[in-house]
């Protein structure tokens, strides 16, 4: 697995180069050209359909990129490797589903502690000592021993990203993590996502809280029809944007 | 049809434990161990052909489904006789009908067992796949520590019904003369031959109400593991309990 | 396996016939009890749909009965303890023509139509409920929503257990040889205890079985796609 040679003092984590994907005669992405950097917070926005699930997938090569190139950290995800390299690769990715996706057969504790351990190398008691950690700054320590089964949607989330950290990877990437949840229960996960975006994570974030995105992001992205048509500074996009298409998705967004 | 009662407390003792000690071990307790040895064995080689099955490489997983298809469409029967064939050119010596009867049952249930272990699997959401892979486990890995754990505490109900069906299959051991249940009745038929429908209603009996008492643990279980995965909140289960997963019970 | 000669069992025409006359003692009992199940099945259904609780406990434990005695068992219940139970008239008749086929078809199918009935029941009820309200409250009577929207789609849901279960009515077949029925296996059987030559003798009815399971499972597969409902999951 061989870095693409960069440049000394590149803080690029996610390079997307000319992304094109198809799903038979529909494509899904078109001409994808974007930069996430070291430490920035970038949200995607659009409307269903646009692309912005998929896009954020084929960062850990959950979906398939039929010609161009995606630099995750210096690495070519979509290069052809050996399944071993592809894992540690994606142990690297940090990724939060919208709909959890936690192991409901394994304890909240055990969820955080199972893949460092397996994946990783990890120690038990290192492994433990990390996830009780991780459950304090998600802020469920009360929560340990309990099953998925028995948390809230917003608690859910909490111990997913939880368990997405104690990779410790360089990168999160957050897929819709809050369209699955109840009103009441937002609140909780943007915060604690909003925490790790003061600490410096570098986080890709496909969502459609526009308010998380004017406070937390460093640029917005807006994808309409598999391509992204507008790269803005938060402030600048919700106050007026350029492209026709995102005004007029602002404006039925506004309207309810 | 009192003369149940007199065929049963002359002959409990057959039925019961066949000819032993004065012979092999025969009745129904004969079919509870070779029900119970089949599919115990039969239940890692169920867990692999599953595996195969679904497994990324051509090369496991045509031998395997073509297995599968094969034993579900010849009968038990069939299967007995090929195996009563080739096993002992296999080894090199004679083996008993139990063992052959044993051997038997492995295989067919084997196969019958991997579609359940498969539509366990497959049962499951993409979601936990995904969220595994994502986390940088390997496909073994991924099937080890998610998906199995979670398939095979899902499927427990029908592989009990599976365990019905195998102490069902048990009675074509009659047909190679092995010594269980069926083939203890049908001594004491031959040996009254005044009273066969109270003999066989005595043997249709005793299965009934070991299955009937097992078929009532399976769906036991059903509920509860029902209500276990989806929290206390809504455990759906269907009217007769058994909810059925993809037909792979099969009555023999 | 040293000279595996297929031909020295099909070329002598005593084997051919065997296999043939087998062959058709098979599908007879198939075909016979198929049927039998499928009348019977619908009987039950129909019976365990009137509100009374008697007609539902009997339905129950005619199901319960067959599903958890053996099938080999049924069988000898029939042929060695009912028959001998038959008034001497209907005793004669029966072994005048073929007693053991026809208690064949009539255990085997008498079986298999509580499996039958309960994939029927499981289809009418993976229905989802909002589909009968929906139907009464456009108007349709018991009847009509029965058969405009209820059993259209229970049929289709009940398709694939119902193919399964026809396979296993198929493989029951061989049980009739317990009885003496000289039917496919049995004729195997014989060619081989004559011949000698098992292996050839076993394959032959293994590609037999094989072919007709894939048949009923492949004629399955095509009503399942053919009166598919689009864009269902």
């Amino acid at each position: 697995m061989n870095p693409v040679p960069r440049p000394a003092g590149d803080d690029t984590m996610i390079l997307f180069s000319n992304i094109n994907k198809w799903y038979g005669d529909y494509q899904a992405l078109a001409d994808v050209n974007a930069e996430v950097k070291k430490g920035e917070v970038v949200v995607v926005c659009g409307p269903s359909g646009s692309g912005k699930s998929t896009l954020i997938r084929t960062v850990n090569r959950l979906e398939e990129v039929k010609s161009g190139q995606l630099l995750f950290d210096g690495h070519d995800i979509h290069a052809p490797m050996r399944s071993a390299a592809l894992n540690k690769l994606r142990s690297r990715i940090g990724f939060v589903f919208q709909s959890f996706n936690l192991f409901p057969h394994l304890s909240v504790l055990e969820n955080i502690m199972l893949s460092p351990m397996r994946v990783l190398g990890v120690k038990r008691a290192d492994a433990k000592a990390r996830a009780a950690q991780l459950l304090e700054r998600v802020g469920l320590s009360n929560k340990a021993g309990a099953y998925p089964a028995q948390l809230s949607g917003g608690q859910q989330q909490r111990v997913a990203i939880a368990r997405a950290l104690a990779m410790e990877p360089p990168a999160m990437l957050f897929d819709e993590p809050t369209s699955a949840l109840d009103p009441e229960m937002v609140g909780e996960v943007l915060s604690v996502m909003r925490g790790l975006a003061h600490d410096g994570m570098t986080m890709m974030c496909v969502t459609h809280e526009m308010n998380f995105a004017r406070e937390v992001a460093d640029r917005v992205w807006f994808m309409d029809a598999g391509r992204i048509l507008e790269k803005a500074d938060p402030e600048a996009f919700f106050k007026s944007p350029q492209h026709p298409r995102a005004q007029r998705f602002l404006s039925d967004l506004r309207a309810h | 049809m009192f003369s149940v009662f007199e065929i049963l407390r002359d002959n409990w003792l057959l039925l019961l434990v066949g000819q032993y000690p004065s012979g092999p071990l025969g009745g129904i307790v004969a079919t509870l161990i070779l029900s119970v040895l089949g599919i115990v064995l039969a239940f890692p080689l169920s867990v692999l052909l599953a595996l195969a099955r679904l497994s990324p490489w051509r090369l496991l997983r045509w031998p395997a489904t073509v297995l599968v298809y094969v034993v579900r469409g010849v009968p038990l029967l069939m299967v007995i006789l090929w195996v009563y064939f080739l096993v002992p050119i296999l080894i090199g010596r004679e083996v008993s009908g139990f063992t052959t009867m044993l051997c038997t049952l492995v295989i067919y249930e084997g196969a019958y067992l991997s579609e359940v272990v498969r539509a366990g699997i497959q049962a499951l959401p993409r979601g936990q796949t995904e969220a595994a892979r994502a986390l940088g486990h390997s496909h073994l890995g991924t099937m080890w520590f998610v998906i199995l754990p979670q398939a095979l505490y899902n499927m427990l109900p029908s592989m009990l019904s599976q365990f019905i069906s195998t102490i069902k299959e048990t009675t074509l051991g009659y047909v190679i003369n092995v010594q269980e249940l069926t083939f203890a009745a049908n001594q004491i038929n031959n040996q009254l031959l005044t009273k066969p429908f109270q003999v066989f209603f005595i043997l249709a009996m005793t299965y009934y109400v070991v299955c009937f008492s097992l078929t009532q643990l399976a769906q036991w279980l059903e509920r509860r593991i029902a209500h276990r995965r989806l929290g206390a909140a809504s455990a759906k289960t269907s009217e007769d309990g058994v909810s059925l997963p993809p037909p792979a019970v099969v009555n023999p | 396996m040293k000279d595996f000669d297929l031909l020295a069992i099909l070329m002598k025409p005593e084997f051919g016939a065997m296999l043939w006359h087998g062959l058709q003692e098979t599908l007879k009992i198939a075909a016979g009890s198929w049927l039998l199940a499928m009348a019977m099945a619908v009987v039950l259904l129909v019976v365990r749909l009137t509100p009374s609780r008697l007609a539902e406990r009997v339905v129950a434990g005619y199901v319960s009965y067959h599903r958890n005695v053996p099938t080999l068992v049924q069988l000898m219940l029939w042929y060695f303890g009912i028959f001998s139970l038959l008034p001497d008239a209907l005793q004669g008749w029966l072994s005048a023509h073929n007693a053991e086929t026809i208690l064949s078809i009539v255990a085997l199918g008498l079986c298999q139509a509580a499996y039958f009935s309960e994939d029927m029941r499981s289809g009418l009820r993976s229905i989802p409920a909002g589909q009968a309200e929906a139907a009464r409250a456009l108007g349709h009577g018991y009847i009509g929503s029965m058969r405009h929207v209820m059993l259209p789609q229970a049929i289709r849901n009940a398709v694939p257990a119902l193919v399964n279960h026809s396979v296993s009515l198929f493989k029951n077949s061989s049980l009739a040889m317990a009885i003496g029925v000289a039917e496919l296996t049995h004729a195997v059987k014989e060619i081989e205890s004559q011949s000698f030559r098992t292996f050839e003798a076993y394959s032959m009815a293994t590609v037999l079985y094989l072919v007709c399971s894939l048949l009923i499972m492949a004629v399955g597969g095509w009503l399942s796609r053919r009166y598919r409902i689009a864009g269902a999951r």
